[in-house]
């Protein structure tokens, strides 16, 4: 029975194999050949829906801005970049499914991710190194995961300078750090609290209030006013930082206390209004009105392209427009977008970014850091920290 | 140490008054009518967004209470004529309008006035002394005026004709319009009521928030979460669950730390739906 159902067996299974490989490789073949001038893909991870959806559209235009200007001067490795946006505004789990898709689907070359660092640790965990990943917005540091690339201010930027002109400037001995509970507040506060006890000061209050849900702030008002303390740090995001500011306002605490925010940004202030910024200070590496040469030259570029009703710039929407050039670089330098070969190119790498040029070290960036006093909704730069380093220095 | 035991309790009390004001229109609207109105916090939006259009255009703060009636008026006329009518005793229909229409409703907002924060100047601004402790104006006055809402509405409820048509319609729609009510007319216009309370409460919450098109997300949840403890269709329900969801959130914020606060919150709604599904004070 063996014998006689071999031979039709055996001669249906060639022709089968032999067709199915005609089949898996015509379309592979197709797609190497077609893989020299295609296009180089960039997954854009920006909160396109939900509370965070405020810095879309200005995320998008920067990075659509830098896009542009490369593939006028020739592309990625000869390859003109093409963004795919992608929402990153809902939970993190869901942006780690539409990573999965745009590396299996689009193939995408490279992601760039402008989101909350509960989003970036799933990301990490779902890329895996495969493909470069570079991160933009302000964060807590010390990401090393292979292959992953941070741009944003870090704790060693933003509270170490701003503690110590607090300090030395303000004679701040006393102070209450209130933050949304997640990772970034949590750990930029266990910074900061080094800082303050290295510049002699204490630290007489921490707490945190639920992140993403209806917040209010009379009772944590009620109670700093009670701990009367010379400083008040604030890691609140977006609405629970307009809300605390507003409420800390209205009880009258802004006349005696001062005010230092980690992620206090040109929407944010507005949203506060000039009623409430009074002792207010924000220590970021960007503010749209800084006069340097290469941020006008980068804003007349950003207004001639999205017009009178371009949206509100920042530091989180001009990082993106930092990403896209790093990835240009970055791949460049490297030759391709191999994982040990990115790392190695990443050190000392230098990019375009709107406050002028920025080299990475340690897959961080140096930045120079401006502290502000807000002046109403205007931001008045009262002092300029040059090239801080990051603090978090990663293998390459 | 006093001075901030005091303070607390103020909060507490501010914060439930101004939770049941922001309840109100939710309350009219599910507790009457049964409609679930996922849409209830993009008409407290609305009402922020007229406090905000007054303001730019410098006219009085008081000017932004009839433009906001006035809109949320021909508004909710609408919503109810278009899309609620067809669907009254279907609650899980209505629920699914009203989501399409608070995201249609947001979406507007943003097609206007932007994605961004927008601010309101508190229009009376600075703090008074009282019981040896200092409090914001404005938020006095917010207390004042929710307590004198909430206690007008109970007395119109309780003694007017209106109110008399309203309770018989509620208990029985056939019955009420075979007494010569005419219930069409009268849902309209109790759905058009909730509407302009909620844009009320969004014209009184404007200038203490961030005037935003997601700002809606945050009070309808409290507001279900207050009509779950207190009950549907009464005003002492309503007190009552503004009490109990304002108060605990308040009070252990005060004493612990808003987490707490929050976590409570949803503890309370979970056991109420669990084993007092009618809430505190159940429709009579």
């Amino acid at each position: 029975m063996v014998s006689m159902r071999q031979g039709p067996n055996r001669r249906t299974f060639l022709g089968a194999a032999a067709a199915g490989a005609a089949f898996g490789a015509l379309p592979g073949l197709a797609r190497r050949a077609a893989a020299a001038n295609r296009e180089f893909k960039i997954g854009l991870f920006i909160p396109l829906s939900g509370p965070a959806s405020l810095f879309g559209p200005t995320d998008r235009a920067c990075a659509e801005l830098a896009a542009e200007e490369i593939n006028k001067s020739g592309g990625i490795l000869g390859r003109s970049i093409k963004l795919i946006p992608t929402d990153a505004g809902g939970p993190p789990a869901e942006t780690a499914k539409s990573a999965v898709r745009l590396m299996l689907e689009e193939n995408v070359d490279l992601f760039i991710g402008s989101h909350d660092s509960a989003t970036r640790e799933a990301l990490v965990a779902t890329v895996k190194g495969k493909i470069p990943y570079i991160y933009t917005p302000v964060y807590e540091g010390g990401e090393c995961a292979f292959n992953v690339y941070c741009l944003g201010e870090t704790p060693n930027q933003q509270a170490h300078p701003s503690i110590g002109w607090l300090a030395a400037e303000r004679k701040a001995k006393t102070y209450y750090l209130i933050g949304d509970d997640y990772v970034w507040p949590r750990k930029t506060n266990a910074e900061t609290k080094k800082y303050i006890a290295a510049n002699g000061g204490k630290t007489i209050g921490e707490e945190y209030v639920p992140y993403g849900a209806p917040n209010k702030f009379e009772e944590v008002v009620t109670r700093i006013k009670s701990a009367k303390p010379d400083v008040v740090v604030s890691t609140l995001v977006g609405a629970d930082n307009v809300n605390f500011n507003r409420t800390f306002a209205g009880f009258g605490l802004d006349k005696n206390i001062a005010r230092l925010a980690f992620l206090l940004e040109e929407n944010t202030l507005l949203g506060i209004g000039a009623d409430n910024s009074r002792n207010l200070y924000s220590c970021m590496g960007y503010f749209a009105n800084v006069p340097s040469p290469a941020n006008t030259k980068f804003k007349a570029a950003y207004h001639a392209k999205l017009g009178p009703k371009a949206p509100q710039l920042s530091t989180i929407g001009v990082d993106c427009y930092a990403g896209v050039n790093c990835a240009h670089a970055l791949v460049a330098k490297a030759g391709g977008t191999n994982g040990k070969k990115c790392m190695a190119a990443s050190e000392g790498l230098t990019f375009k970014t709107a406050a002028g040029p920025a080299t990475m070290r340690g897959r961080q960036v140096d930045k120079t850091m401006f502290l502000a006093d807000c002046k109403g909704t205007q931001f008045e730069v009262i002092k300029t920290f040059a090239n801080v380093p990051s603090g978090s220095a990663c293998k390459t | 140490m006093d001075a901030l035991i005091v303070t607390q309790a103020i909060n507490v009390v501010y914060a439930v008054s101004t939770l049941a004001v922001l309840t109100l229109g939710l309350a009219v609207i599910f507790g009457l009518l049964g409609v679930l109105n996922i849409a209830h916090g993009e008409f407290v939006m609305i009402g922020a967004y007229c406090a905000y259009l007054t303001q730019s255009w410098n006219w009085p703060y008081l000017v932004a209470l009839p433009l906001t009636l006035a809109l949320c008026a021909l508004l909710g006329a609408a919503v109810e004529r278009i899309m609620i009518r067809p669907l009254y005793r279907r609650p899980f229909d209505t629920l699914v309008a009203t989501w399409g229409l608070s995201l249609l409703l947001r979406k507007i907002a943003e097609a206007i006035f932007g994605p961004g924060f927008h601010s309101v100047t508190i229009p009376l601004p600075g703090t008074v002394q009282f019981l040896g402790i200092e409090y914001p104006i404005y938020r006095v006055v917010l207390i004042a005026v929710s307590f004198a809402v909430a206690a007008v509405l109970m007395i119109w409820y309780g003694r007017s004709r209106t109110g008399s048509r309203i309770r018989a319609m509620v208990s029985n729609p056939e019955l009420a319009q075979a007494q010569g009510i005419s219930v069409r007319r009268l849902a309209a216009a109790t759905f058009i009521a909730g509407t302009c309370l909620a844009g009320l409460g969004g014209v009184m919450v404007a200038p203490l928030v961030p005037v935003q098109p997601f700002m809606g997300l945050d009070y309808v949840l409290r507001a279900f979460f207050v009509l779950v403890v207190g009950g549907l269709g009464s005003v002492p329900g309503l007190l009552s669950g503004a009490a109990a969801i304002g108060g605990v959130d308040s009070a252990i914020s005060a004493a612990s730390n808003a987490t707490d606060g929050y976590f409570a919150v949803l503890v309370l709604a979970i056991l109420f739906l669990w084993l007092k599904p009618r809430g505190l004070i159940a429709r009579g």
